[in-house]
């Protein structure tokens, strides 16, 4: 991509977001959203979204992939990794070549080559001098981000930090636990809605959460909204689309 | 304060008695409530344990509503919402026996809530007050939050108890795990129940199988094991 292409993306991708700051956006769609357009933004092919839970351990919330595989090596690298290291310096970390690292994170590194990744810049979500999460950016390629690119996550990433906290909210500090423990416990929601999904509709996870997330859209309601109609039982997803369809006829 | 500190359950090693933690969950409600006491328990693969109380008072309230089944408690376990009681003189007649025995404990307000995990309640918080007053709308939100980003450390600390070396294995909490929820879904579908019940009879199979909920949770997302073809 060249320069200007680049900066009108990225520029578009700012907008995207203020967007979805607006009133009463979902903030884990929102994440989803962050960490698609990085892909198209930089030179990576897979993306996570981690926040800190309260006993201080990172757990994902987003990302550009629900399979189980890349779900663990994002575990492994909040665990002893790239993403714990970001989370507890405050500061990006910058792996350029994961299997020159040896045997600094064994269990990360085997994880994350068996899976073709060979980069991963890790940009952290920062509140002041408080680190709430991390931004991490996988790549098949040995190769850094440029000093530029790096600059940009860490601008996408305060946006993120942003959609989390909600401006107006941020200056009571023990607000900012409660919206971090609301978005980590929607994620929670999204994995039992998930769960059902997957059971009544003979699906894999991924699938379950694209179903998810594409009823929410259609029809204009949150992610934690629907997923707790789902759980419930109040709301059929299948069953809507069935309806739908035939009266459409 | 939440935010600054030591994060909760930092100190769960070697020394911290398990009841020490427990009580100190407990105690983070007293500092950021205005309540005078908490006790905390969790529904596990056996049953109901409490996990911590932060004094007598407190303690002797949660052991009346066990041995009398009646109480904040139990109905909060029943409809999985908060139960504000906040004159017990004037609203003591829903529990006969349970709001007698409080009273004289010179108990004036009576707050219990949910500890959840997205839809599954996993346990109680239950709070006094020695004087009669609400809660407002801002320290229910504040109670409500505090109860879910506890429910998680609170499950573990009872499953730790229950058997102690199965934890500390690994950085990632059990409950934390994604299969776990998702498997709580799929039995949830299965068996055409709630959230609370399938997770609770992942818990009960775990248990009656010597297994952790992890593993099992695992077979029931690679579906090697469904719930639907097991007996009660």
């Amino acid at each position: 991509m060249n320069e200007v292409a680049r900066e009108v993306r990225l520029n578009a991708a700012f907008v995207k977001l203020a967007d979805t700051l607006v009133a009463d956006y979902d903030v884990i769609d929102l994440l989803h959203t962050l960490m698609e357009e990085c892909i198209g933004l930089f030179d990576i092919q897979a993306g996570g979204l981690m926040l800190a839970n309260t006993l201080g351990t990172l757990e994902l919330v987003a990302s550009t992939s629900e399979r189980a595989d890349f779900v663990e090596v994002m575990q492994l690298a909040a665990g002893a990794g790239p993403c714990i290291d970001c989370f507890s310096t405050g500061k990006a970390v910058a792996v350029a070549d994961i299997e020159a690292t040896a045997t600094k994170w064994p269990e990360f590194r085997d994880a994350a080559l068996k899976q073709g990744f060979h980069s991963v810049h890790a940009t952290p979500l920062r509140l002041r001098e408080q680190t709430i999460g991390t931004m991490n950016l996988f790549g098949t390629r040995s190769e850094a981000l440029s000093p530029t690119d790096a600059d940009a996550a860490q601008a996408l990433a305060d946006v993120a930090t942003i959609g989390i906290l909600q401006e107006r909210l941020i200056r009571e500090s023990d607000i900012v636990t409660e919206q971090l423990q609301h978005a980590l416990d929607s994620r929670i929601l999204i994995e039992q809605a998930k769960g059902v999904l997957s059971e009544t509709g003979s699906m894999d996870m991924d699938e379950a959460f694209t179903a998810l997330r594409s009823y929410a859209r259609s029809h204009n309601l949150s992610l934690r909204t629907v997923a707790e109609g789902i759980t419930s039982r109040s709301l059929d997803v299948f069953g809507t689309d069935t309806v739908r369809s035939t009266t459409t006829k | 304060m939440i935010v600054e500190g030591a994060p909760i359950g930092a100190d769960t090693s070697v020394d911290a008695t398990l009841r020490e933690v427990g009580e100190a969950l407990c105690r983070r409600f007293v500092e950021l409530l205005p309540v005078t006491g908490v006790s905390m328990s969790i529904i596990g693969g056996t049953g109901q344990s409490t996990i911590g109380a932060s004094d007598p008072v407190s303690a002797r309230l949660e052991e009346l509503q066990f041995e009398l089944g009646e109480g904040p408690h139990w109905q909060v376990l029943s409809t999985g919402r908060p139960v504000l009681a906040s004159d017990l003189q004037a609203e003591h007649s829903q529990w006969p026996i349970f709001g007698a025995s409080a009273l004289e404990l010179r108990v004036g307000a009576l707050f219990s809530l949910p500890l959840v995990m997205g839809a599954v309640t996993v346990g109680v918080v239950d709070m006094y007050r020695s004087v009669p007053g609400m809660l407002g709308a801002g320290m229910v939100a504040r109670a409500l939050s505090l109860a879910t980003s506890t429910a998680g450390v609170a499950l573990r600390l009872a499953a730790q108890s229950a058997n102690e070396d199965a934890l500390i294995a690994g950085m990632m909490a059990p409950e934390m795990r994604r299969e776990v929820h998702q498997a709580t879904g799929m039995v949830l579908a299965q068996l055409g129940t709630t959230a609370t019940e399938a997770f609770s009879r992942l818990q009960a199979y775990a248990f009656s199988n010597g297994q952790t909920v992890q593993y099992v949770a695992n077979e029931v997302v690679m579906r090697r094991l469904s719930f639907r073809d097991l007996t009660e």
